[in-house]
């Protein structure tokens, strides 16, 4: 399904991930949060080679990384409370932590009044904002955001953006797959283009139609990968 | 406290309720079983105490004594047979006791089968009951022969056909039970694996999110694991209560039956050991529950990447 894609991720960067509809976005980020194995090719995340870790060392490195989805996926039965707090009680932190960094981040995102609310009683803005809090209170190094307003209304859409933003200043490396053009042309930042399962690297302003493609210096997150088929068997 | 808070919605699973209908019912047989065993392996000691280190000599009445006399030269009378007997019995080396039954004591013995008014030329059998100790080195078949023909219709018992078939009786009947605990403890933790399996199925979305979010396969088990005890122990409580139900029922039966003055059925006694055991078998089906939880749950999850 992708094939021929290269690219290297700087640490702290901000990137678009676009493409139609099928392209890949979705299977290129489950490359990236390892919830896919590349069937040939090499992912390295931070410095260390994917294929060479015992799968045991991988719930680690996933927590490094913060992912959005479209759909939310929040967990309805928990408050948005317990929903944020999940990855700290993965981590193994201390109740009492994990209470003080959950609130602080929830006011952080504009929930601080809805800390006990159970997602369904939320607006998908406010959910997205949940999702974001609970991607990224275990400070990940890499956010990776699946349409992560495809759900929402644009003003939310762009409060959301500019919420990704802010977590980029504070160090994290920023991947957002869209195909909201107009969200993108507000900011400026490279994109991915990715189209019949081979990637192309803009840098900002530039649309895929007139587009030289871009050789990255080799950095930290890279990711020289293809896959056949996706899915996991259970 | 874990269980407000655990990250799979396991709590509103309908396999819930089933599985502590099912644990309680196994926990119910295995309880039965195992307190069945206990009981017989009980009967059967004390049978065998009671009975090891003790003959019974039989003398049986001879026409002659049933005073329709037709040889009264040939055999001496019942009773003096019987002193005969006690005379010999005594003089033999590792015979610690030997005493005659009185024929009250014989009445006493038959009454629950023939009533109290028994008629006297009743033909009864004088009993002469020797005690051998435990360790002695008593040549029984050679005792058995001297008494034969020393003493006409004597016949020496020494319970062993008895005592055999009561301890393969127990044994047989332990065995069976072993094999019901087993097969109850299978078909348990066959019903655990189950569960698990559809409770990972249909959270299959939430699992695999707890995963991508770097969910170590143990903690996704441990929510398992905690889920199933919980249900495990509250099926097991009441597979318990309607256990010892059953056999206080069954306690207060025998009672009854051991007062009517019978002596057949031996009081239903357990040691408090044993209250214990049967009050732990919940216990140790709540931890193979959950190590089988925990087991399931790591081999479905070793399929993702």
């Amino acid at each position: 399904m992708l094939s021929r894609v290269n690219f290297t991720l700087r640490p702290g960067s901000f990137h678009f991930l676009t493409g139609s509809s099928g392209a890949g976005k979705s299977s290129l980020l489950r490359l990236m949060y390892l919830g896919l194995r590349p069937s040939s090719g090499t992912i390295t995340l931070f410095g260390r080679d994917v294929a060479t870790l015992k799968r045991a060392e991988l719930p680690a490195l996933r927590r490094q990384i913060g992912v959005v989805f479209q759909d939310f996926r929040l967990l309805d039965h928990l408050s948005a409370l317990d929903n944020v707090a999940l990855p700290l009680r993965m981590a193994g932190a201390a109740e009492a932590e994990i209470r003080e960094h959950v609130v602080e981040l929830l006011d952080w995102v504009g929930l601080g009044e809805h800390l006990d609310a159970k997602p369904p009683t939320l607006s998908g803005g406010q959910q997205q904002r949940v999702a974001i809090a609970r991607s990224v209170i275990n400070r990940p190094r890499l956010l990776l955001a699946d349409e992560p307003t495809g759900n929402v209304d644009d003003t939310i859409g762009m409060r959301l953006l500019y919420l990704f933003e802010e977590l980029n200043k504070l160090g994290t490396t920023v991947m957002i797959a869209t195909h909201n053009e107009a969200l993108i042309g507000r900011f400026p930042h490279p994109r991915l283009y990715l189209d019949h399962g081979t990637l192309t690297v803009m840098p900002a302003g530039m649309t895929p139609s007139a587009a030289p493609p871009t050789p990255s210096p080799a950095l930290p997150t890279s990711l020289t990968a293809s896959v056949v088929g996706t899915g996991w068997s259970r | 406290m874990f269980r407000d808070r655990l990250d799979l919605p396991l709590v509103e699973d309908a396999t819930g309720r089933f599985m502590v209908w099912i644990m309680a019912v196994m926990v119910y047989l295995g309880i039965m079983a195992l307190a069945g065993a206990l009981v017989l392996a009980g009967m059967a000691e004390r049978w065998e105490n009671g009975l090891t280190g003790r003959l019974t000599v039989q003398i049986s009445p001879q026409p002659d004594d049933l005073g329709r006399g037709i040889d009264t030269e040939s055999v001496a009378p019942l009773v003096q047979r019987t002193e005969v007997a006690l005379a010999l019995l005594r003089a033999t080396p590792g015979v610690l006791r030997a005493e005659a039954i009185t024929l009250a004591a014989a009445h006493k013995l038959l009454e629950p089968w023939l009533g109290s008014a028994l008629p006297d030329d009743l033909p009864l059998p004088a009993l002469i009951d020797v005690d051998v100790g435990q360790n002695t080195q008593l040549e029984v078949p050679a005792l058995a022969d001297r008494l034969a023909r020393s003493v006409p219709g004597a016949r020496l018992d020494n319970h062993a056909a008895w005592l055999d078939d009561l301890r393969r009786l127990a044994r047989t009947a332990q065995l069976v039970a072993l094999a019901v605990v087993l097969l109850v403890g299978a078909a348990a933790l066959a019903a655990v694996v189950f569960a698990v399996r559809t409770g990972l199925a249909i959270h299959s979305p939430v699992v695999e999110l707890l995963h991508i979010m770097g969910a170590s396969d143990r903690y996704v088990a441990r929510q398992f694991q905690a889920h199933i005890v919980g249900l495990a122990l509250r099926g097991g409580a009441f597979g318990l209560a309607l256990g010892l139900a059953t056999l206080a029922l069954l306690h207060r039966a025998a009672g009854a039956a051991g007062d009517a003055a019978t002596g057949m059925l031996p009081a239903m006694a357990l040691t408090p050991h044993q209250w214990l055991a049967l009050g732990a078998v919940p216990l140790v089906a709540a931890m193979l529950a959950a190590v089988t939880a925990r087991w399931t749950v790591l081999r479905v999850l070793a399929a993702l990447p």
